[in-house]
């Protein structure tokens, strides 16, 4: 089955990443197709490239760019509630006059009527909130 | 079927009232992450009203310790019986 | 008249969160809009203390804090017109639909449930 999940949670501050972490390996293990990730409200925050967890805790960025480079995961980012948040890709930064940028591929920027598209779109869409 | 995934535990938040009102008669509940407290013999009354429906996380259960403190009417499932109940639903609705 | 309540749709979009407190309220109505001008057929339920973003009579947040009732005033510019409310959340607040800014059908648990089965896509906020 064609998948997609909604993060809905920020990073370290909810179980949400962790617990869509886990989902994510188990229907890959189970022969199913996760198509994308899409990341709304504080679930923004996991596309951020500069997050520096301790060596002792799992690196949540990390394991969504794995899921990406393994297995063709797409990573969007809610536009809207990213640029909120100080969450701005390389072209975002440019255009808002920022002197960095803190957003990086795979992960992209995109709108929201992207989630409309995938929940209707995929088999299942599962959201995991804080 | 629609499988219904609630993360709150019942004795901290009335979100379960909402997601029991949205549940139809085949309709399936998961407990997940916090919400995994209501799988609790003192509090797996307020799920009463779904019977057999009601099902909750092993490896949250086991990371909160309560792993053998389950009711007996709770259906314990691990990640992999996750994904098969979202499998075996038509769609899926989270709670939280 | 709750005999011809149309209780499907392609995307249902459940608010439970006040305004003010967090952005839920405000994203839930952003994705709301989003699949409507996408052309969708967008039915909108509130529950719990959602059902308070109603409320006639609400104002901007401290320090200009965007509120959420010019919002649902745009509603009906995006065809936006199943909208219903948990009848159990309301009364449980104490309010009645007098007081509420916007024309919603209160429904009942098994109503809800109806609601949620006939839509494709749910989106809980």
């Amino acid at each position: 089955m064609r998948y997609a999940l909604l993060v809905q949670g920020a990073p370290y501050s909810s179980q949400a990443s962790h617990s869509a972490l886990r989902f994510a390996a188990a229907l890959l293990a189970r022969g199913n197709r996760l198509e994308c990730v899409f990341f709304y409200h504080d679930g923004v925050y996991n596309a951020a490239r500069l997050a520096a967890p301790p060596q002792d805790e799992p690196h949540l960025v990390d394991a969504w760019v794995r899921l990406n480079e393994e297995h063709g995961t797409q990573l969007q980012v809610c536009i809207a509630a990213a640029l909120r948040r100080g969450l701005l890709d390389e072209r975002e930064a440019s255009r808002h006059g920022k002197s960095g940028h803190s957003v990086e591929p795979p992960f992209e920027l995109t709108g929201l009527g992207q989630l409309i598209d995938l929940g209707l779109g995929v088999d299942r869409l599962v959201t995991f909130a804080p | 079927m629609i499988l219904h995934i609630l993360n709150r535990s019942p004795s901290s938040s009335l979100v379960y009232r909402d997601a029991l009102a949205g549940m139809g008669p085949e309709d399936r509940l998961l407990l997940v992450e916090d919400g995994v407290h209501g799988a609790l013999p003192s509090q797996v009354r307020h799920f009463e009203v779904i019977g057999d429906r009601l099902f909750a996380l092993r490896e949250d259960l086991v990371a909160h310790g309560l792993d053998g403190h389950c009711d007996a009417s709770v259906q314990v499932v691990d990640v992999d019986g996750f994904v098969a109940l979202t499998e075996e639903a038509d769609k899926t609705v989270s709670w939280f | 008249m709750q005999a011809e309540t149309v209780l499907d749709g392609d995307v249902l979009v459940i608010l439970r969160h006040p305004p003010h407190g967090s952005s839920w309220l405000r994203e839930g109505l952003d994705a709301a809009l989003v699949a409507a001008a996408f052309g969708q057929a967008v039915s909108l339920l509130f529950q719990g203390d959602g059902v308070l973003a109603l409320l006639q009579g609400q104002g901007p947040g401290p320090l200009g804090q965007k509120g959420t009732s010019a919002t649902l005033d745009m509603l009906a510019m995006y065809d936006i017109e199943s909208l219903f409310l948990d009848a159990t959340s309301l009364a449980r607040l104490g309010l009645s639909t007098d007081s509420l800014q916007l024309p919603v059908s209160p429904l009942e648990p098994p109503s809800i449930a109806a609601l949620i089965a006939g839509h494709r896509l749910v989106l809980t906020f």
